[in-house]
């Protein structure tokens, strides 16, 4: 059998998921030996444009020239896998998703000059545009959650990500809980795979790995307006990294309020 | 009219193009474009609290994920009057230490090296050179390590934090850091043996102006109040605005910096040519053999400033590492005023990199961010173009003109996803 056909492709972000399999180092040889590299424009100059087994694609979409870019990949590519918060769920470029404004922020950093090199539109995840078959989410991916989920890939199996939020992770390191303390922890929000990083130093989660599954926002919006919370701060800090993830519940969030209050 | 096209730019990080436009043996234009999509984060942090800026700004760039960091702390602490403690200070000089050698190490060996070699990666280089390949991984691990010591994870952590760290690193960690340091010295004296015995073509050479950050004490450092400019002149980097004038071209997302109306250059380079002076051990005597007046023409000797520079941090790092574990794990500082403003200024590992920010009843009304690519766009233009223009005399084909701009491009070390956004050549 040859080797599975690999392609590893960058959209906007910051290169922080393809980094993270330069980070492999020792492992990195390996993966080049049981795989066939065919694009990896950040690390090689030789790169080709053939059918792929696999593409690995990270960052979010936020130009034309990359939607016909990441639409050329799907239509190569037997199995698409979306690589890091941004490519999964828009990342923090995709914060204002639900509130739009993109052309008046686009003014604010680039006055009214006519830039023509291609048209950038408001950032959103991979899946907005092209069909996705796996998501490995994380800001950046976590090494070995990276190469468990290639080795399966490659066999053709698919791999096994974690349903539950940070807090369980949390719980495992028996840290204190930060929520607890009355700070603001996204940790209840957030898909676990970090090893709960942030609580472990003290710190409260910031949400960077984006929305966990079956996740109750409306609970944790009533919990931090209980513990005294601004609504807008509490908004501010769910949109942070949630990106398309957290603007659909946000979206059914008020929905039921108003369905409340009616 | 001819065109030749090198888009993407590859082993830069990020997505640029450069199209070099020749008519004959003329070269009629030389522009760097930005396809990397815009992302806006300067707008997206106004109303944020300092804390969640400082979560927001670092995903700007994965490779200096911790210069974001520290230039926001910097200028955010400005603002906000806060007073870091000493161990806290130690830490951050730890952390830029890390990531200092894990950037130099993959961009000198793994990035430009194939360039010097002849090889289209690094993974092509695996047989002939597999030892140095091997030397870069364990240099990089290395500096991955130290920055996931310092800052809670190899990217992108967040224990750095406003007036100190959620959890200082325990003395066994610190005392791990310090022997692998000085085991890996001669690793990057390798990386200065090659970068020093290379053949450095002239075409790419033309004199430039070069700045850094001008680092306390009198020392050699990666951050610092003032900018120095190799002309001589000092300014502080409250006026970081005067030293960059930011304007937008129309061919690329990214912004552009000129002083005095010219191009010129930071990063490694900068940094020796303006601080050389102050480097102690044997990165001192490295300077001191290497250094020429060519550095202040050509900027593919980044990459032994770089390699000279990996040394410095190599012999830096223990001692910062000991200094930390003696001292006792101090509270956070407080902020001292709710409104003000502040400019952090650090030598991200390409390059001098602003973050400026104006706050008001805390909250941020205003962020500002020149990034060190930002401010090399228009050099990296200025010398491809003198590149050009000399082998175009010389009568070379397009084929060896091509690979020659590529690497005078990704001498700087161009990040181009934070600046927001490398060839192509183009015939009419």
């Amino acid at each position: 059998m040859s080797s599975p056909k690999v392609g590893i492709y960058g959209f906007t972000g910051c290169a922080g998921d393809q980094l993270m399999i330069l980070n492999c180092e020792d492992r990195l040889v390996d993966i080049i030996g049981a795989v066939d590299i065919h694009s990896f424009a950040m690390a090689k100059s030789d790169n080709q444009n053939k059918e792929l087994d696999v593409a690995f694609v990270e960052g979010s979409i936020s130009t034309e020239e990359q939607l016909e870019h990441l639409k050329d990949i799907r239509s190569r590519a037997k199995v698409v896998v979306a690589i890091g918060t941004c490519a999964c769920w828009g990342g923090p470029q995709a914060m204002k998703l639900e509130e739009g404004g993109f052309e008046d922020r686009y003014g604010g950093v680039y006055g009214d000059a006519n830039i023509t090199v291609t048209k950038a539109f408001e950032a959103q995840p991979v899946d907005a545009f092209v069909e996705v078959d796996m998501k490995i989410p994380g800001c950046p991916i976590d090494k070995t959650e990276f190469l468990s989920a290639v080795s399966k890939v490659v066999a053709g199996r698919h791999p096994y990500f974690y349903k539950f939020p940070v807090c369980t992770e949390c719980k495992w390191k028996e840290n204190p809980c930060i929520l607890n303390e009355g700070k603001f922890c996204a940790g209840p929000l957030t898909k676990a795979g970090c090893g709960a990083v942030c609580p472990s130093h003290n710190i409260p989660c910031v949400g960077c790995w984006g929305p966990t599954d079956d996740l109750n926002l409306s609970g944790e919006y009533k919990l931090l307006v209980e513990k005294g919370y601004d609504t807008d701060e509490i908004m501010r800090k769910f949109k942070k990294f949630g990106g398309a993830g957290i603007a659909k519940l946000i979206k059914s969030m008020k929905d039921e309020q108003r369905g409340v209050s009616e | 009219m001819k065109t030749l096209e090198v888009v993407p730019l590859t082993r830069v990080e990020g997505d640029g193009g450069i199209t070099v436009t020749l008519d004959g043996k003329k070269v009629q234009s030389v522009t760097l474009d930005v396809h990397e999509g815009p992302r806006l984060i300067e707008q997206l942090v106004r109303g944020m609290k300092p804390e969640d800026d400082l979560n927001v700004v670092p995903r700007i760039c994965a490779i200096c994920t911790l210069s974001h960091k520290y230039a926001a702390i910097r200028g955010l602490e400005k603002a906000l009057r806060i007073d870091p403690p000493e161990k806290a200070q130690l830490m951050r000089d730890l952390m830029m230490l890390g990531e200092s050698v894990e950037s130099n190490s993959l961009h000198t060996f793994m990035l430009a090296l194939p360039d010097f070699l002849g090889y289209p990666s690094a993974i092509a280089m695996l047989g002939d050179y597999g030892d140095d390949v091997k030397r870069a991984l364990k240099l990089k691990k290395f500096g991955n390590h130290v920055m996931e010591v310092t800052s809670g994870r190899i990217v992108h952590g967040e224990n750095p934090g406003l007036g100190g760290f959620g959890r200082y690193p325990s003395g066994t960690q610190l005392k791990e850091i310090a022997a692998s340091a000085k085991e890996l010295l001669p690793d990057a004296m390798r990386a200065v043996e090659l970068f020093s015995t290379v053949k450095y073509p002239e075409y790419p050479e033309v004199e430039t102006v070069f700045m850094s950050v001008n680092a306390p004490d009198g020392k050699y450092g990666l951050a610092g109040d003032s900018i120095l400019i190799s002309n001589g002149e000092e300014v502080d980097a409250e006026d970081y605005k005067k030293l960059t004038s930011e304007r937008v071209v129309t061919h690329s997302f990214a912004k552009r910096s000129a002083f005095n109306d010219k191009s010129f250059a930071v990063g490694a380079n900068a940094r020796m040519i303006n601080m050389g002076k102050r480097l102690d051990g044997q990165a001192a005597d490295l300077f001191k053999e290497n250094y020429s007046d060519r550095w202040l023409r050509n900027p593919l000797l980044n990459n032994l400033a770089q390699a000279i520079e990996m040394v410095w941090a190599l012999e830096h790092l223990p001692e910062t590492a000991e200094k930390v574990a003696a001292l006792d794990d101090p509270a956070r500082a407080d902020a001292t005023r709710e409104t003000g403003s502040g400019t952090g200024a650090v030598e991200a590992p390409r390059g001098i990199l602003y973050h400026h920010y104006e706050i008001k009843d805390g909250l941020i009304e205003v962020a500002d961010i020149i990034t060190p690519t930002a401010q090399n766009l228009d050099d990296i233009e200025v010398h491809m173009k003198a590149c050009a223009e000399k082998m175009l005399a010389e009568g070379k084909s397009d084929e060896e003109l091509l690979p020659a701009l590529e690497m005078t491009a990704r001498a700087y070390d161009p990040c181009i996803s934070c600046a927001t956004h490398l060839v192509k050549l183009k015939r009419i």
